[in-house]
């Protein structure tokens, strides 16, 4: 069985792993051991703190087959983007240009460096096997985090945002890094990500123009490139997609990818997800996948379960499910279908 | 050859000329209409009749048969009725000593730095009479004019130089920034300019800087250079002090070059002399006589002799001056001395 836990000191070797086959993008994975270390330090140290408002903590779960002790997938949430210093976007805003004098009446697209996300909470760090995309088990290396976030809204932001990766071809050159970040750095997109994920992406992010950038002086294919998801995170994409996360407004300062962000108690599996007593027994037959997880902290455990439940009911739990999450006979879970 | 103020039976002559100039001449638009009401408002002007704001000194080269073959003028002052704009050319410095970075981005800001001074413009010399000392008299019978008027005039003189095109008339710089904004031809937008439609530049032109990474690298090699047909023109007023100082044309680019006036060369050393009429000897320095008149002005070029006082020149001279022996001139030598 997959199950989805805090990640531990332990893990650090299967999370490096993991973390090398990640694309170049997701700089909150950098393979680097170093990194690894002080983020899963920061992760233990943020799900053991008595937390009463969402501070400098970053939660770091992995994704554990519980027969072999193989990690598949890992994900993460920082419950305050920029908490110690300025999380940068770039704002899509419209500037219009008007002459009542000559009839001409342009809309100009602008791409504006801003703050604004500061302070919300962050998802980042997800990582799936191959095999597991599209499947149920990456929803809940997904979604298993705002199953978290719901149990626990005091430790998170009212709203959401997170940082899709954006195109770069096979070569890992991104159009839109080489029109518009690469005059500013004189270094390759990988290279850049590189230096992101080992040092700040705001301690990048502050040689960037400060200045709005006109979108129609950028070159076909960086303008394409604003908003376009890279193949490998689509995946992660459509999930939040069908969460009610909204695109369009913010992109990504570096390869232009889209930045999403939602209200919190507006996300779906937020929204929509029950907390139910839990008996244990046979689960019936006819079922549907459900997102399961317990109530806790640093034993937290979320998983996907079979089950035929009616609203307004416990739920029947089989004792491998039970165990898994770690609860017994009358005790609540938080549920929700895939 | 004389200089003098532009009268109105001057028009159709004026029509020829503008004609002839082709794109690149925003203050000689080749409109019937605009032409008279321009030279309506030069009468005015040297009649006295104009604020300083409104001040047009048009000035026509004539032969000895009374034929128009040259145009040029000074404006009291510019950007005082409408904004004037130009781009300053700046600098962004992007740089980190820890990534080894430092990156130096030439930077468009649109100021409106350059109001209020004097400028020159609208010049221009039939083909047939580029030759001699005409292109000099022409051009520079203004700075004699600005030194006997000093008042009239700002306390800079600048001059706006046309920029880079090719042979058909397109400019890079348009072709990278203005078409983007403005969606027509150059020569639509220039001519635009010259009937006086300026105020539709605030209206759509960028108003943030412009990093000029972003434009082409045609553009950017021809920001603050002259088309090659201007050159010797640019050389003329460097010649008189005038310097480039970073300002460009928002259009093609072309470098707008200023002196302070009192220290314009021709300001500077012209004097005032009382006339004598006789043989000025046949190794006599090139001189710019004004006969010191505003609404009758006159200004020839011709050799001539200091002698205690006085400048000694030829009987055809006085005659062009509408002279006598015995009456105040302005003068200076045509160009530097060494």
């Amino acid at each position: 069985m997959l199950v989805m836990r805090p990640a531990q000191m332990a893990d650090l070797t299967e999370v490096q792993r993991l973390a090398a086959d990640s694309p170049v993008g997701v700089t909150s994975l950098p393979d680097d051991a170093d990194r690894l270390r002080e983020k899963i330090a920061a992760s233990e140290a943020s799900f053991s703190a008595e937390v009463s408002f969402n501070g400098e903590e970053s939660y770091f779960f992995v994704l554990e087959d519980s027969e072999s002790g193989r990690l598949v997938g890992c994900s993460g949430v920082v419950a305050s983007a920029g908490y110690s210093e300025p999380f940068y976007s770039f704002r899509n805003e419209t500037f219009v240009h008007n002459s009542r004098e000559l009839k001409i009446h342009n809309k100009i697209h602008v791409l504006s460096l801003c703050h604004d996300l500061t302070g919300n909470s962050l998802l980042t760090s997800f990582y799936v096997e191959r095999p597991l995309v599209n499947t149920a088990w990456s929803e809940l290396n997904s979604r298993g985090r705002l199953l978290f976030l719901a149990n626990h809204p005091e430790r998170f932001a009212d709203a959401v945002v997170v940082e899709i990766v954006g195109y770069s071809d096979e070569g890992g050159d991104s159009p839109f890094w080489d029109a518009v970040g690469r005059n500013f750095f004189d270094m390759n997109y990988t290279e850049a990500e590189r230096l992101c994920g080992l040092k700040s992406r705001t301690f990048l992010a502050e040689l960037m123009p400060h200045y709005p950038i006109y979108v129609p002086l950028l070159p076909d294919e960086a303008q394409e490139a604003m908003g376009q998801v890279h193949p490998r995170a689509q995946i992660s994409f459509d999930i939040l997609m069908r969460e009610g996360f909204e695109t369009d407004h913010y992109i990504d300062i570096f390869d232009g990818g889209p930045t999403l962000h939602a209200r919190t108690s507006g996300i779906r599996s937020i929204a929509q997800s029950r907390v139910v007593p839990v008996r244990i027994g046979e689960p019936g037959k006819g079922g549907r996948p459900y997102l399961v997880s317990n109530g806790q902290l640093q034993d937290f455990r979320a998983i996907v379960a079979e089950l035929d439940w009616v609203p307004g009911k416990p739920v029947t739990l089989s004792v491998a499910a039970a165990e898994a999450l770690g609860v017994g006979e009358g005790v609540s879970v938080r549920l929700v279908a895939v | 050859m004389i200089v003098r103020p532009v009268r109105s039976t001057d028009l159709p002559a004026l029509f020829q000329l503008a004609r002839s100039t082709g794109a690149g001449l925003t203050t000689l638009p080749a409109n019937e209409e605009r032409l008279a009401h321009r030279v309506g408002w030069a009468e005015k002007t040297f009649r006295g009749e104009a604020a300083r704001a409104d001040a047009d000194y048009l000035f026509v080269l004539e032969d000895d048969n009374g034929e128009v073959v040259g145009i040029s003028a000074v404006a009291g002052a510019v950007g005082l009725r409408e904004p004037w704009y130009n781009y300053r050319v700046g600098l962004t410095v992007s740089a980190s000593q820890e990534l080894n970075i430092h990156r130096q981005i030439p930077t468009l800001f649109l100021a409106n730095d350059l109001t209020g001074n004097s400028e020159l413009c609208s010049l221009f010399l039939r083909s047939d009479q580029r030759s001699g000392l005409n292109g000099r008299l022409l051009s520079k019978a203004r700075f004699l004019f600005i030194a006997e008027f000093r008042e009239l005039f700002g306390d800079k003189v600048i001059a706006e130089m046309r920029g880079m095109s090719d042979e058909s008339g397109r400019s890079p710089f348009w072709e990278s920034l203005g078409r983007h904004f403005f969606k027509m031809e150059f020569c639509q937008a220039d001519y635009l300019t010259g009937v006086g439609n300026k105020a539709f530049i605030a209206e759509l032109m960028p108003k943030f800087p412009l990093y000029t990474c972003f434009l082409s690298e045609d553009a950017r090699n021809i920001i603050g250079r002259v088309h090659p047909d201007t050159e010797p023109a640019l050389a003329m007023l460097k010649g008189e002090g005038f310097s480039y100082q970073g300002y460009v044309d928002i259009f093609d680019a072309g470098p707008a070059i200023e002196a302070e006036t009192a220290k314009i060369r021709a300001v500077q050393d012209s004097q005032v002399l009382v006339l004598a009429v006789g043989t000025p000897g046949d190794d006599a320095p090139q001189f710019l006589i004004h006969n010191r008149k505003r609404e009758d002005c006159r200004i020839t070029a011709a050799p001539a002799r200091l002698a205690a006082g006085t400048l000694v020149v030829d009987a055809q001279t006085a005659k062009r001056l509408r002279l006598s022996a015995g009456d105040q001139v302005r003068a200076v030598a045509v160009s530097a001395r060494g």
